[in-house]
């Protein structure tokens, strides 16, 4: 059984966060408390997590491409003894994005992590683990959840049918 | 000085060709029999479809997410359709939120009992397998009356429910859950009470709760820790209606070793599942009053959504099933949705959890998550 939660109630553990992170930006509504994160503090804030919450569930984290080089990250936690859902999220800029894995403090988030980078081109320093999860080699690279990642016909010599297409028929390639 | 083992360690592949891995493969090392290392292979499914939601409208959105695990297709739709009506703040009838309720237990008794039956299979306990499948068909049946399909049932939609229940469909899944009620305890004494079963399970995969949180595990292989985290009861959903019925979050304390789980442990969380979602369903069944099943503005509120984020969260048979959902102003389709399938953790907790143990046992370890391919390849 894991012990029941310390004082930490839904609103204590908000101000203990903003205390041990000052530059931490909080907001919090029903159930739920989210902390925009500064990309370089990721592992204080979610090692505070790992300390403050007993049964801190890493739920998930996953990218989001902002476009024009922008992308952010949303980190999710959930601790049912606080009835609490806890969501972080960091911004990224620059062709390279880049930031620090937590997959040490909670082996859980290490797949999701492995996923972003090959989905995004998001890269997790310190990552035991960083290659291709769900994607063929072929796409090794290209990031396909990227929005400037083309879904078109332009993509049809990659897919090896070509030939089909040129015959005109429908099915022949990856269409919207 | 003893020698070093791994000098003798084998590599070799389970999957994707052995019969129980369907759609998964694991690299295993091996020393003797002992399996010192192991890691999971995913992508063998990989359909991309977080980018086809990408492309889909809001009401099409659910029939790619239901496709990602059919064995709980009511369940597997859900997430996506609490997040457009979170969005576009939609209203549901009070009809569709009972119904919808009751269906999504039907559909998480159905894949407990292909759970139940693969499970057996894999260790060599055929009756298993067959008799239960025999009443799963019966749920089939029910399916099949209410939807028109047995499988792909798209019943849930943006604002409320596609079908509605009619007086043949009630019958078929009252007559399912006759069946199974009066099947239950004679399948569950057969299996529990099988030395085999006992000894090929006992003991096995076990880990405690912290660790199990940690990896991500969640859903049945948690509560088995005696941990009752259930988003049934600690997040219910607006939309549907749990709090009509007076049930508890089963969970299983082990008094030989507490606060942890094994496989065995595993499979009577998943018998007591079973039991809750039938008291649910007779508590419920009564209770559907008459009326509408969908608002009338339903359809064109959810054509195009303000900007917005929602983050639709369901207790899926397997876990904690999520989607996230980012739109733009008067757009038609999603700007980002992830999906979070809850196997997605539990497959990847292998490569912790395995390591260790008798080659023999990786299957029972791996059987014991639940896992389905579906939700990790996505």
């Amino acid at each position: 059984m894991v012990e029941s939660a310390t004082p930490a109630s839904f609103s204590h553990f908000a101000e203990e966060m903003t205390k041990r992170h000052h530059d931490l930006k909080s907001k919090a509504e029903d159930r739920k408390v989210e902390f925009l994160v500064p990309p370089e503090n990721i592992r204080a804030v979610v090692a505070s997590i790992d300390e403050l919450i007993p049964d801190a569930f890493p739920e998930s984290v996953f990218g989001v491409d902002l476009q024009n080089d922008k992308y952010e990250l949303v980190y999710f936690f959930w601790s049912r003894t606080m009835q609490m859902l806890c969501e972080l999220r960091v911004q990224l800029e620059g062709p390279a994005p880049s930031v620090e894995t937590v997959s040490d403090i909670f082996p859980g988030l290490e797949w999701h992590e492995r996923e972003t980078c090959e989905m995004f081109g998001i890269n997790f320093t310190g990552h035991p683990d960083l290659r291709l999860l769900l994607l063929p080699d072929e796409l090794e690279g290209k990031y396909p959840l990227r929005k400037s990642f083309q879904t078109d016909r332009s993509r049809l010599n990659e897919s090896g049918l070509t030939a089909r297409a040129a015959a005109g028929q429908k099915d022949g390639g990856v269409s919207e | 000085m003893s020698r070093d083992v791994l000098n003798e360690a084998v590599e070799m592949w389970f999957g994707p060709q052995h019969v129980s891995a369907h759609g998964w493969a694991a690299k295993l090392t091996v020393v003797g029999d002992f399996i010192v290392e192991c890691d999971p292979n995913a992508g063998y499914f990989h359909r991309s479809a977080e980018k086809c939601l990408e492309y889909r409208t809001f009401q099409q959105g659910s029939l790619i997410m239901e496709r990602l695990c059919m064995l709980e297709a009511f369940l597997a739709e859900y997430p996506y359709v609490s997040a457009v009506e979170k969005i576009a703040g939609l209203e549901v009838p009070e009809r569709t939120k009972i119904t919808r309720t009751i269906m999504m237990e039907a559909s998480r008794i159905h894949s407990l009992q292909f759970w139940w039956g693969q499970f057996g299979a894999e260790l060599g306990l055929y009756t298993m397998c067959l008799w239960p499948w025999v009443d799963r068909e019966y749920f089939l049946n029910a399916f099949e009356e209410l939807t028109g399909s047995r499988h792909t049932v798209s019943y849930s939609t943006p604002g409320g429910a596609r079908y509605d229940f009619t007086e043949k469909s009630v019958r078929a899944l009252e007559q399912a859950l006759d069946r199974l009620e009066e099947n239950l305890p004679k399948f569950r004494d057969m299996l529990m009470g099988s030395p085999t079963f006992r000894l090929r399970t006992c003991g096995v995969g076990q880990f405690d709760a912290k660790r199990g949180l940690k990896l991500g595990l969640s859903g049945p292989n948690i509560k088995a820790c005696g941990v009752p985290m259930d988003l049934r009861k600690d997040d219910p959903d607006p939309n549907l209606a749990y709090h009509l019925a007076d049930w508890d979050v089963p969970v299983v304390e082990s008094t030989e070793h507490p606060g942890e789980s094994d496989a065995y442990d595993r499979m009577v969380q998943r018998f007591k599942e079973v039991e809750t979602s039938v008291q649910i369903i007779r508590q419920l069944l009564p209770q559907v009053p008459e009326g509408p099943i969908i608002d009338p503005k339903a359809r064109a509120k959810a054509n195009r959504l303000p900007a917005g984020e929602a983050y639709g969260r369901v207790e899926g048979t397997r876990g904690i099933t999520t989607l996230w959902l980012k739109t733009e102003d008067k757009a038609q389709t999603p700007y980002r949705a992830k999906v979070r399938g809850p196997c997605f953790s539990s497959y990847y907790a292998l490569k912790h959890l395995v390591p260790s143990a008798r080659f023999a046992d990786f299957i029972v370890i791996f059987g014991s998550l639940d896992p389905y391919p579906g939700w990790w390849d996505r």
